[in-house]
């Protein structure tokens, strides 16, 4: 049994990733329906500006919060590029955008860091919390669980408590009635993006030093990200956080077992086929909608 | 001094032209009325007034201030309300939450409450879950509480009882009092041009009469032609 | 059509193989062998221009489906398939479509982002597949070998352009067909589309169709290189792909072709230049996003411009008009009847207990004030509403069991108050695609008669008036029992709407039809109808001949809140 725990436990960081991406992507979705498939290159953005600082002599801490910056600036200007030219358009159009703008900044991620060349990843935060039935259970991967749950609440709290959080609500629902009642609609849209680019760059921050990543591989975890928010069907943070988790944890699992270990990127696919199966059952084929 | 002034505005509706040159006045403390029947462009000029949809031609000016140009929701923040037809209330939130949403600094809920007691007893109520009488005085007094300085009202008896039009009328000429210049788009001419000051009807994206309300409530004949044609009309 | 579809066949036929054998002649051996891969990448691009460009969807893994394709070229060939390259190429095509109905069968149903997203998650687990079980022959380094008669450089560049020609072609018969058209209208409008034709069978056959097509591309790659690595047809390419087959509209032959040059010859270029390759990766980026904000791809930019320069064809100068299709035998009697209908919306009742009657080959009049429930109705009776009570009948048999295409199938058909067609059809093939099966004269004939434009004509350059009276043409030509007509003469001058209304009165007796038509222009309403019903507050109110009902009090109080005599009094 050990032999599955400690893959099993060593996915919940990777998982705890998946989750905060995925309440981000629905985030994004609801407040400023966008689906956004540039989520986990803007927090890449963010993880390699603190990488490049610390590699050249900063200490963590500032290194951390001018790659947090670097993070919520990217986000903000993919925002801008949205809302100025795309803020009418249909949701199709905006996921296009969307996916071509991952294939410029990929490019140019990659360029500006080297491309395979490895990295020193600073550890944010290094050791052991506690073990667990023999399993060690770190701290990054404790961090990244409690964020993902605490990132989860203080959403909610937000949108359900603060002035702020009304005119998001009212803007998610009816944009041009929200506009109408002067609510300044263009400006809480690009608060949006520039929190879900800090969050998302810390995110990634923590979990990097587990993987030694590239910029690319980085980026492409928007597709674990996209299966957490698909299980929350765009729309419950609850579910995609323990979504996300549960993907890295079946992830961790896929790749204790020797025979399938290398096909565990397969997960979130699978993941994805699955839930939009089951929210299709018992529907006709040619059904009028 | 005019509150709300359009001249000449040419609004087009994917392509086809639907306003065509229309020019309005809407003075502080007076209600216009806008009438026609549907089709004639009456939603498409609200429209195009408070920036929903962009305009093709003419201006639109606010309290002296050119704002063509402007976005919908600067215009908002000067002081141009538009309270749109359906009812759009965000029905996710309560009742109270949908006025603190648009509550001006300087206003309070009481004033809301005082003008329609019937949501102050609904007030953490589900907006989605109110009549569509009680929807509407909703939305009115959303736009009440943003201290508008010009109301624009969007066919607001549409699909409700006579009854509860009334009071919804009562309600808008109290708006009125308050210093508003009311702009009120309607079909059914009766109750409007009871409360109205000035009359305006719009045909096919033109304006084709301007006068008092009371002079036109008095010639019925002349609003029937104007709205349903006639046998013999067969030039326009 | 067929003479259009045979003309631009040849023309695509033409264009390709003068570049092919310009190329071929005039180049040396190392363009050409670069130039293959960009007829190569122009496959892949083609068979993305099907799924995104006009159907409307986003594919982010056809390079994936081109793995598919050449790991089962890679794989005939070690284990000594017959037939070579060309056979082998047709059978990883083929292999790449289960792989793609599987992806697309569970999102084709749900809104686009569902396809997006799985198809991103399948490129990125096909990745991880790949690199574990590596192209057959990787290992032992056995190359792919290139057909008979086609080995050197030179001889396989003709290979690819004959493929590419091949598919080049196919798709431009394939466009102009029924199905093709039906894609442009899925791209455009679902909603409208769904009238017409299945929509899930729509998006299901463009999406396998253009794995295969990719899956060709892939095994094409096989034969190019002999050896591959799956670093070909990773994410980041399918990525790019889609980049580049939005940015330059990648369904126009021409435009897929300049896909390719930009894919292969943009970053020889920045070599040259000295300048790092993959700076080309973010102008791909940059270009989508601009095809995107403007809604036009380099190629339609192209065609814009190339009308503007060419002279105007005179129209309408020749135009053969025969007569109109005969009319259709339906059965007399009553053509629709509702009976009792009742719709709610939650709280709200739009229609209570409403009942009308249609009689065959007449023309009925549906008014009422705005939110009378005059759309709900329409809704209800062509199959749009999910739940109504009460029955709709089509001559004399119950429908309401019976979903929107079935409906429209059986004889129920109807016109949009909001029309969007695909800029890109031409009046001819969207005409036909809501009219089915008439000769190229009646065609004419029922466009003239509505005062049209000609069958040529390109919906882009028609206004959106007109565009109207497309649906309309479109729909009586099909001649069915009951025509539901949706406000047709909004955004038409006045003198135009009452020679409308003339034309709608003549429907029944010229067409066979029977029509419901929904307005709100009096006068056109007094032209067209021979009895009108009144709806307000969802309940009908009077029934009768216009000229009566539009006098009585209780019409005049629905529609201006006073009656004439009431108010005088």
């Amino acid at each position: 049994m050990n032999s599955f725990f400690t893959p099993a436990v060593a996915g919940l960081s990777a998982g705890g990733a998946y989750a905060i991406l995925g309440v981000c992507a629905i985030f994004t979705y609801r407040l400023v329906a966008v689906v956004n498939f540039t989520g986990a290159a803007i927090g890449a953005t963010g993880t390699f500006v603190m990488v490049a600082l610390y590699e050249h002599g900063a200490p963590v801490l500032p290194g951390a919060i001018a790659g947090i910056l670097a993070g919520a600036l990217t986000a903000l200007i993919i925002g801008l590029v949205m809302t100025t030219w795309f803020a009418g358009a249909n949701a199709s159009t905006k996921a296009a955008v969307t996916a071509a703008l991952l294939v410029g900044i990929v490019a140019v991620g990659l360029r500006l860091t080297g491309g395979q060349h490895p990295h020193a990843f600073p550890d944010l935060v290094p050791g052991s919390a506690f073990r667990l039935a023999g399993v060690e259970v770190t701290n990054a991967a404790v961090l990244t669980v409690v964020l993902a749950v605490v990132f989860t609440v203080l959403a909610e709290l937000f949108l359900a408590r603060t002035r702020t959080g009304l005119q998001l609500r009212a803007l998610s629902e009816r944009p041009m009635a929200a506009e109408l009642i002067g609510i300044r609609v263009r400006l809480l849209a690009l608060g949006v993006w520039a929190v879900m680019g800090a969050v998302t760059s810390f995110a990634l921050m923590i979990i990097a030093p587990l993987r030694s990543p590239d910029f690319m591989s980085l980026s492409l975890l928007v597709v674990p990200a996209l299966a957490a928010a698909l299980i929350g069907a765009f729309r419950s943070f609850r579910a995609a956080l323990l979504g996300g988790l549960m993907i890295g944890i079946v992830e961790g699992l896929v790749s204790g077992l020797d025979a399938f270990s290398q096909y565990r990127s397969t997960v979130p696919f699978l993941v994805i086929l699955a839930v939009l199966l089951w929210s299709q059952r018992g529907a006709r084929w040619d059904e009028a909608r | 001094m005019s509150a709300l002034e359009v001249k000449g505005l040419v609004v087009n509706r994917a392509g086809v032209p639907v306003v065509r040159g229309v020019d309005l006045v809407a003075l502080p403390g007076e209600i216009s009325v806008l009438l026609g029947s549907n089709g004639a462009g009456k939603t498409t000029l609200l429209e195009g007034i408070s920036g929903v949809i962009p305009t093709a031609g003419g201006s639109v000016t606010l309290d002296g201030a050119n704002v063509t140009k402007a976005n919908a929701g600067f215009k908002a923040r000067a002081g141009l309300a538009h309270v749109e037809q359906g009812r759009a209330v965000f029905t996710e939130m309560t009742t109270e939450e949908n006025l603190q949403v648009a509550l001006h600094p300087e206003a309070r809920l009481e004033e809301a409450y005082a003008l329609f007691p019937e949501l102050l007893q609904r007030r953490t109520i589900k907006s989605g879950m109110l009549s569509g009488g009680e929807q509407q005085m909703l939305v009115i007094a959303r736009a009440l509480v943003g201290r508008p300085k010009v109301v624009m009202i969007d066919e607001m008896s549409a699909g409700l009882a006579p009854v509860v039009v009334s009071r919804l009328m009562g309600a808008v000429r109290k708006l009125a009092d308050t210093g508003a210049a009311v702009v009120l788009v309607e079909q059914f001419a009766a109750l409007a041009l009871a409360i109205g000051n000035r009359a305006y009807v719009l045909r096919r994206g033109q304006m084709v009469h301007e006068g008092g309300c009371s002079e036109l409530a008095k010639d019925p004949a002349r609003l029937h032609h104007l709205y349903l044609g006639d046998a013999g009309d067969a030039a326009a | 059509m067929k003479h259009a579809s045979l003309r631009a066949a040849l023309n695509t036929a033409l264009s390709v193989a003068v570049i092919g054998v310009l190329v071929y002649a005039l180049l040396p051996n190392y363009w050409v062998f670069l130039i293959t891969a960009v007829f190569i990448v122009g496959i892949a691009l083609q068979s993305l221009g099907l799924v995104a460009g006009r159907t409307g969807m986003i594919s982010l893994c056809q390079m994936s489906f081109a793995g598919v394709g050449a790991w089962v070229t890679g794989y005939l060939n070690v284990s000594g398939f017959p037939g070579g390259l060309p056979v082998w190429i047709v059978i990883g095509g083929l292999a790449a479509v289960p792989v793609g109905i599987a992806i697309g069968l569970p999102a084709l149903r749900l809104r686009g982002i569902n396809l997006a997203i799985v198809t991103l998650g399948f490129a990125a687990a096909f990745d991880t597949v790949l690199a574990t079980i590596t192209f057959p022959g990787q290992t032992t380094f056995t190359q792919v070998p290139r057909p008979m008669f086609f080995e050197s450089d030179r001889g396989f560049f003709i290979f690819v352009v004959l493929v590419y020609g091949v598919i080049a072609v196919g798709l431009e018969f394939l466009n102009r067909s029924r199905l093709g058209a039906s894609w442009l209208a899925v791209r455009h409008s679902e909603r409208a589309a769904a009238n017409a034709i299945s929509v899930p069978r729509a998006k299901l056959s463009a999406f396998a169709i253009s794995a295969f097509i990719a899956g060709i591309s892939g095994g094409l790659l096989a034969g190019y290189l002999g050896t591959l690595v799956s670093e070909n047809f990773n994410m980041m390419q399918s990525l790019s792909l889609f980049a580049v087959a939005t940015m330059v509209g990648a369904h126009f032959t021409l435009g897929a072709i300049l896909g390719g040059v930009l894919i292969t010859l943009f970053p020889e270029l920045l070599r040259r230049l000295n300048l790092p390759q993959d700076v080309g990766a973010v102008f791909f980026a940059l270009g989508a996003v601009q095809a995107l904000s403007t809604g036009e791809t380099i190629s339609e930019t192209w065609a814009r411009l190339g009308r503007k320069l060419m002279p105007k064809r005179k129209s309408g100068a020749a135009r053969v008009a025969g007569p109109l299709p005969p009319p259709a035998q339906h059965a007399g009697g009553t053509a629709l009847e509702v009976k009792g209908l009742s719709v709610r919306y939650g709280n709200v009742v739009a229609l209570k207990n409403t009942s009308l009657v249609v009689p065959a080959r007449t023309v009925v009049g549906l008014i009422g004030p705005n939110g009378a429930g005059k759309s709900t109705m329409v809704d209800a009776i062509a199959g749009f509403l999910p739940r109504y009570e009460g029955s709709v009948l089509l001559d004399g048999q119950a429908v309401d069991a019976l979903s929107a295409t079935r409906r429209a199938q059986i004889g129920i058909r109807r016109t949009w108050q909001t029309t969007r067609i695909a800029p890109e059809l031409r009046v001819g093939e969207y005409v036909r695609l809501a009219a089915g099966n008439i000769s190229d004269e009646e065609l004419n004939a029922v466009l003239q008669w509505l005062d049209c434009p000609t069958p040529e004509a390109l919906i882009a350059t028609v206004d959106a008036g007109t565009r109207r009276l497309l649906d309309v043409a479109g729909v009586v030509a099909a001649r069915p029992p009951v025509i539901l007509l949706d406000e047709p003469a909004a955004g038409q001058s006045y003198a135009e709407a009452l020679k409308l209304g003339e034309r709608i009165a003549e429907i029944p007796q010229k067409f066979g039809s029977a029509v419901l038509l929904i307005e709100h222009d009096m006068d056109l309403v007094r032209r067209a109808c021979s009895s009108i019903t009144v709806l307000d507050f969802g309940q009908v109110i009077a029934t009768g001949d216009p000229q009566t009902v539009l006098a009585l009090p209780v019409v005049q109080k629905a529609y201006m809140g006073i009656e004439v005599e009431e108010a005088a009094a």
